[in-house]
């Protein structure tokens, strides 16, 4: 009896020391991607951070990550929810999966199936996409940064 | 995306990218359906979190700051005719209906200007727009009197995004139209926020205090219906023969005349009610019960067929009768 009272304790006290050892930096920002016609014709594409966007515009969602601490971080997982008005575009790290019922089930988009209708069942498409996340196979070593970037376009 | 397009970077703080390499350039980008896209207004609020576990196995996770980005007003717009094709009409007809559905494929609420235009090229005539009509009813249908007559600026349809409304164009046919010829009238249904190039921006004028954005359509959009005129006319030829009451065909007293009329109808439309009268001629008498057509007989009452012979003058009913067609009558008549 004393023993699981010791261990309630010490799960409550847990999210304290989190908040003590709480060494790692997560930035996300956001930029639009524009297609801009070159006086020579040749289509140049440039990157604003935006205050506003409209229906079709594309964003680029950037994450960097810093360990600011001394120790490592293990298990280092990285979740970014789709903003609704969001759909999906894809990602260029390999490592990442996605899941499209809101974070219950995970994998690459070309494992995923969507119900469409009573008993069918259609491969998922990225506008399906509610999260996507990275799980680093390594840890973070204290002072190490990365940069993870997905797609969207505005709903 | 296009290949051999390349990158540059502005207005971006460079002191919080690290390594910015944007490592997504093998991404294409899908087509996702945008029906008519995210509310005017609506705010993206980005946040990603990144969790671990400390050295004593704690599980730690820190939000990263949040970024809010607000959805402008697209000001998009299309007109489409809602005619199956060419609307028949006649010379010098009044209030004939073309029927246009005008959608609003924008993302926010806006008013729409109507404007008719019936001098475009590429027809024969020019129609003269009458009026303009709302289907306020929402039937689909031109329904006089109940649908509400339009007047720009005083009830320019508010369309909510992806609503549309069937717009009825009533114009008057000249009455100098030849058969076949077509006249073309164009709807232009117009932002009245403002109309101009694709990213043309008005600054605060957008549904929830945001911009409004010009987008793909140009904020405006365009639809032709076409009128055509059908038209039939009516030409007849008249024959007589004779048979003389020795078996000749001179015409002496008791000769019978068989007269043969042949109305014959040309053009694309159709003559409707047209009808035959010829009265029997002077000095011949008219022989009970001789009316054919197309080689039936006719009886002489004025009753459930179509011929009659009163007030010495024999008529047929041919009712409608389309272009093309020849209807052939006959009566006879025995010389005093």
């Amino acid at each position: 009896m004393m023993i699981r009272l010791f261990l309630a304790v010490a799960l409550l006290l847990a999210p304290g020391a989190a908040f003590a050892t709480d060494s790692v930096a997560l930035s996300s920002m956001v930029f639009v991607e524009k297609t801009i016609a070159n006086a020579d014709g040749k289509a140049k594409i440039t990157l604003h951070e935006p205050k506003v966007v409209t229906p079709g515009d594309r964003l680029i969602f950037i994450l960097n990550y810093q360990n600011r601490g001394l120790a490592a971080a293990n298990n280092f997982v990285v979740t970014n929810p789709l903003p609704s008005a969001v759909a999906y575009q894809g990602t260029a790290d390999a490592s990442a999966e996605v899941s499209i019922d809101g974070g219950k089930i995970w994998g690459i988009l070309a494992a995923l199936k969507v119900a469409d209708g009573p008993s069918r069942w259609r491969s998922a498409r990225p506008e399906d996409v509610t999260h996507v996340r990275w799980t680093m196979k390594q840890s973070i070593p204290a002072g190490a940064q990365g940069k993870l970037s997905f797609r969207g376009i505005v709903r | 995306m296009e290949q051999g397009t390349h990158w540059s970077i502005v207005n971006v703080r460079l002191s919080r990218v690290v390594p910015l390499i944007i490592a997504s350039a093998t991404i294409g980008f899908s087509s996702p359906a945008l029906a008519v896209g995210t509310a005017a207004g609506t705010t993206i609020s980005n946040t990603a979190t990144a969790s671990y576990t400390d050295p004593g196995g704690n599980p730690v996770s820190v939000p990263s700051n949040n970024v809010d980005i607000v959805v402008d007003e697209l000001l998009d717009v299309t007109v489409a005719t809602a005619d199956a094709g060419d609307i028949v009409v006649t010379p010098g007809s009044t209030n004939q209906v073309l029927s246009f559905n005008v959608t609003n494929t924008g993302n926010g609420s806006e008013a729409f200007r109507l404007t008719p235009t019936s001098t475009v090229g590429g027809d024969q005539f020019d129609p003269t727009t009458t009026s303009i009509v709302l289907d306020t009813n929402g039937n689909g249908v031109y329904d006089a009197g109940v649908d509400t007559v339009y007047t720009p600026g005083a009830n320019d349809p508010v369309l909510a995004p992806d609503a549309s409304i069937r717009v009825f164009v009533l114009s008057s046919i000249p009455a100098a139209t030849n058969d076949n010829d077509r006249g073309i009238v164009e709807l232009t249904a117009a932002a009245t926020t403002g109309t101009g190039a694709p990213g043309t921006t008005f600054s605060g004028q957008g549904q929830g205090g945001g911009n409004a954005v010009v987008g793909a359509t140009g904020a405006d959009g365009t639809d032709r219906g076409r009128y055509i005129v059908q038209n039939a006319t009516i030409a007849f030829t008249k024959t007589a023969s004779v048979v003389d009451p020795f078996g000749g065909t001179t015409s002496v007293p008791g000769s019978i005349i068989t007269y043969t009329l042949i109305a014959s109808i040309s053009g694309s439309g159709t003559l409707t009610n047209a009808a035959i009268g010829d009265p029997i001629p002077v000095g011949t008498t008219y022989q009970i019960g001789s009316i054919t057509l197309e080689g039936s007989a006719l009886t002489d009452a004025t009753d459930g067929d179509t011929g009659s012979f009163a007030s010495n003058t024999i008529s047929v009913g041919l009712g409608s009768v389309t272009g093309g067609q020849t209807r052939t009558v006959t009566f006879r008549a025995r010389i005093n």
